[in-house]
């Protein structure tokens, strides 16, 4: 008999309850038992001891038959694991960041953890994830909504810095496909956060009609070494040398093999119907080659935001016949749209320019790929929060001593 | 809008929110995220997005106006969660003494040291010792909430390394933890005051509790483990934990039973602490929580004219932010704590002091300027709110006269209100010439003594514990 402490990866309230019970009436309610048929059915408490001939596997078995995984195989929260896991952290373990929309599970930084060790991230990706569930913890994220929506909306995670770089995030070939531990492991790790301390679970609380893979996980890093433009965070006001992660709420991802005509023509499709209605923040995945090919002929990022808002155009007459005109008050649609509608007959995908999120990365391809990130809901939303690392001891006193007499006057 | 519902059934407002057919279950989920998942809701027949005007009105006259009704006139308020935890007699755990110590401490339920695993026969042991049977419930302890048992008593004094002789004694310290007057909620506020235990009666010998030299120091089993017990019991069934329901900024270890040196007293014709506080039952124990203290070494003299002033001095210089206690939050509930060795209370006592009389000199003595005094309540604090003046709140009838007997800024005035609170015990080393002057939490852990009930066939009980 082999044994496994584990820590219990799922959601307790600040006063107490366990999101699980709650849980348990939506899947009872919704006829999902099936799918979980062991949901709510584990100690109270922090850690439990997992005997079994093979504990990896028991672990696996109960864990997804408690509803605790997102369907593949996790790698066992031990404490062990939890507690390495924790070494890369810049907060202590009882830090609460938050609860966690809709169903209120506290997260606290080892609760984040024991979901990052069965997502499989590696230490090193901890404080990305930590930076990003931060990031989904921003009212403006709204991740009620994210949670329990009709609509397939998935976190889109773009790692910006160093940090992506050191820790392999790819932002070049395949960076949202598999094969890229950082990329996969990191956003799982933030949708079984999602999961087990939001519960947001599909068909019980999420009603999201036919998801996407992205709810796996949609996270890449930009492709800043060899483009043209300064990178994403710092046209968002940060410094090359800090690292962050920056969260848009992705209704889908669309695959544009182009140039801005193309992308142009696929961003004022019905595809932004949504975000036109509630003028929200979309995300274009930029292809390298066309970046460089642009910025050689002298285009900033800032014009190629203004060309796509300028002629990704929604035809009126497209959004008039809309099944979504037709169920929401004309009253309901903001201004923007409505003005632009009545005097240009079309609308513009966003309100300005600055709500298209351009993002360079993927492979240096002479056919260049890009893609279209649609937006969800309300409110507007491109949150950005920065990755912070431990306290490095050891250098802060290196850079004591550097100070040598040459830094002085 | 279940949101707007939570905030208004909160202040006590009811409430009723308008759910479509197709958002029970999210409403449900979102009322339980909300803490409230009785919150009452009134059906709308289908989705009133594909109703025409006078479906829609159909719908609501027959379904949802009386439900807005009933959930206006007869829902009960909604209540929070409840929340599930292992019964009393669950067997949460089985394995080694190292697994289980492990467990314990991973779950939050032990202190760091190794505890004994609290199996039923150890329980079912301490259990006999009880006056009352395991389900009686002591009280309802904050924050948690959690019921107060005597089976939870007797499981925390298993894990704390107890004798099940210490039984009564434990019941009597949950009894007093469980009482207002005590304010257990208090146990995690800042300062991180600790719970002194002061015992009385003849338990002190029956059981064995140090009263002699060394008195606050670990090492005997009864003054001990019945420390370790308070902390235990705090953590467990009130729930107060690191990080999380306890915020004191350093706090310090669990103190051990302070035994008062009750032939002494007797020699002396002092009262007892438990006297002190009107219980004279003949065992009893009184809580109190003190902010801090020292020793006071070496007290010089025979008369006393000429131990009096240090002693004063040393219980003065204990005494700084905690004066309000004295003139603010509850006030009058500042109770300092002076233990005397048994020699220097025997020498005063020789003087003609008895523990009133004493109380009272030290009441003129233990004195600093007003200056001072508001200075530490209004100036370096804002602990006393608006900063009054001592004479300001005389005048407004809040604090005794004593504070403002004249305008002189310089006067001196007591650090409590009242001779009889200050408190005196007895114990420690019999034949040195120390004392230990402690500073008290007021309000915040205000002194409460219980009488100790002996369950009715005690004797026999203690003579087989003894005999094992």
């Amino acid at each position: 008999m082999n044994s496994l402490w584990v820590l219990l990866p799922t959601g307790q309230r600040a006063s107490g309850e366990w999101i699980d019970d709650t849980l348990r009436e939506r899947v009872v309610e919704k006829g999902l038992l099936a799918r979980t048929p062991r949901v709510g059915e584990f100690p109270r408490q922090r850690v439990e001891l997992i005997r079994d001939a093979d504990p990896v596997s028991e672990v696996n078995r109960l864990f997804r038959a408690r509803g605790w995984t997102d369907g593949l195989p996790i790698v066992p929260p031990t404490l062990g694991r939890v507690d390495e896991m924790l070494s890369a952290s810049p907060l202590e373990r009882h830090v609460v960041l938050g609860e966690m929309e809709p169903l209120g599970g506290v997260a606290s930084v080892e609760k984040v953890a024991a979901n990052a060790v069965m997502a499989g991230c590696d230490p090193p990706h901890f404080p990305v994830v930590l930076a990003a569930v931060q990031a989904i913890l921003d009212p403006a994220f709204n991740l009620r909504g994210v949670q329990t929506t009709d609509e397939n909306v998935a976190p889109l995670l773009v790692v910006n810095g160093p940090v992506a770089r050191r820790i392999g995030v790819n932002a070049g070939w395949g960076a949202l496909g598999p094969g890229w531990p950082a990329n996969a492991a990191i956003g799982r790790a933030v949708r079984l956060v999602m999961n087990n301390l939001g519960g947001g679970w599909p068909g019980a609380v999420s009603f999201a009609g036919l998801g996407q893979p992205a709810r796996y996980s949609l996270c890449l890093a930009e492709r800043e070494d060899d483009t043209p433009w300064p990178p994403l965070h710092v046209e968002l006001g940060y410094r090359p040398d800090q690292s962050t992660v920056t969260v848009l709420r992705a209704e889908t991802v669309i695959n544009v093999t182009g140039g801005l005509d193309e992308l142009a023509s696929v961003i004022g499709s019905a595809a932004s119907l949504f975000g036109i209605l509630h003028s929200g923040k979309v995300g274009v995945i930029f292809s390298p080659f066309t970046a460089r090919r642009l910025a050689g002929e002298g285009w900033t990022r800032a014009d190629v935001r203004r060309e796509l808002f300028a002629r990704g155009r929604l035809p009126a007459e497209t959004w008039r016949r809309s099944w979504i005109a037709g169920a929401v008050r004309a009253s309901d649609w903001p201004a923007w749209a409505r003005a632009a509608a009545e005097n240009d007959g079309s609308i513009p995908a966003v309100r300005d320019p600055d709500d298209i999120t351009l993002i360079v990365a993927g492979a240096d391809l002479p056919i260049p790929q890009h893609a279209y990130c649609s937006s969800w809901g309300h409110p507007p939303c491109r949150v950005t929060r920065e990755i912070v690392l431990p306290a490095d001891r050891s250098r802060g006193r290196d850079t004591g001593r550097d100070t040598g007499p040459a830094d002085r006057p | 809008m279940l949101r707007a519902s939570a905030v208004a059934e909160r202040a006590g407002v009811p409430t009723a929110s308008l759910v479509c057919e197709g958002f029970r279950g999210q409403a449900a989920t979102t009322a339980a995220g909300l803490g409230l998942p009785g919150l009452p809701t009134a059906l709308v027949p289908g989705h009133v997005d594909v109703q025409s005007a006078e479906e829609l009105r159909r719908n609501v006259v027959a379904v949802t106006v009386d439900a807005v009704i009933r959930n206006l006139t007869e829902a009960p308020p909604p209540a929070g969660g409840a929340v599930v935890e292992p019964a009393a007699a669950d067997i949460v755990f089985e394995g080694s003494l190292d697994q289980v110590n492990r467990f314990f401490y991973e779950n939050d339920w032990s202190d760091g040291l190794p505890i004994v695993p609290p199996t039923g026969e150890r329980v079912a042991e301490f259990l006999r010792f009880a006056d009352r049977p395991g389900e009686t419930e002591l009280g309802v302890l904050l924050p948690d909430q959690r019921r107060a048992t005597v089976w939870n008593v007797a499981v925390n004094g298993v894990m704390a390394g107890c004798r099940p002789e210490y039984m009564p004694i434990l019941v009597a310290l949950v009894e007093a933890m469980a009482d207002p007057r005590y304010g257990v909620e208090h146990s995690g506020n800042t300062p991180g005051a600790e719970t002194l235990i002061i015992l009385n009666g003849s338990l002190i010998k029956e059981l064995g509790f140090n009263y002699e030299q060394g008195a606050l120091r670990d090492g005997i089993q009864a003054n001990t483990t019945i420390g370790r017990f308070w902390r235990l019991y705090l953590r467990n069934v009130a729930g107060f934990l690191h990080h999380r329901t306890d915020k004191s900024t350093f706090g310090n270890t669990w103190r051990v039973v302070l035994a008062e040196n009750e032939d002494a007293l007797r020699r002396i014709g002092w009262t007892t602490i438990a006297e002190d506080e009107g219980v004279t039952a003949d065992n009893a124990v009184t809580i109190s929580r003190y902010t801090g203290g020292g020793v006071i070494a070496s007290v010089f003299g025979n008369t006393p004219e000429r131990m009096l002033p240090y002693l004063a001095d040393s219980l003065l210089r204990k005494v700084s932010w905690e004066l309000m206690f004295t003139v603010g939050m509850g006030v009058g509930s500042q109770r300092p704590l002076l233990l005397l060795s048994p020699i220097l209370a025997e020498t005063l006592a020789r003087s003609g002091l008895d523990k009133a009389a004493l109380k009272q000199r030290l009441f003129e003595l233990v004195r600093i300027p007003a200056t001072q005094f508001e200075r530490y309540v209004g100036e370096w604090t804002n602990l006393v709110p608006g900063r009054p003046s001592l004479t300001a709140l005389v005048k407004a009838g809040q604090i005794p006269a004593v504070f403002a007997e004249s305008e002189d800024p310089e006067r001196l005035v007591p650090i409590v209100c009242r001779a009889e609170d200050l408190m005196v015990a007895v114990s420690g080393d019999p034949l040195r010439t120390n004392a230990y002057a402690f500073a008290h939490n007021g309000i915040l852990g205000f002194p409460t003594t219980k009488a100790i009930r002996l369950p009715a066939d005690w004797a026999r009980l203690l003579r087989e514990a003894r005999a094992r």
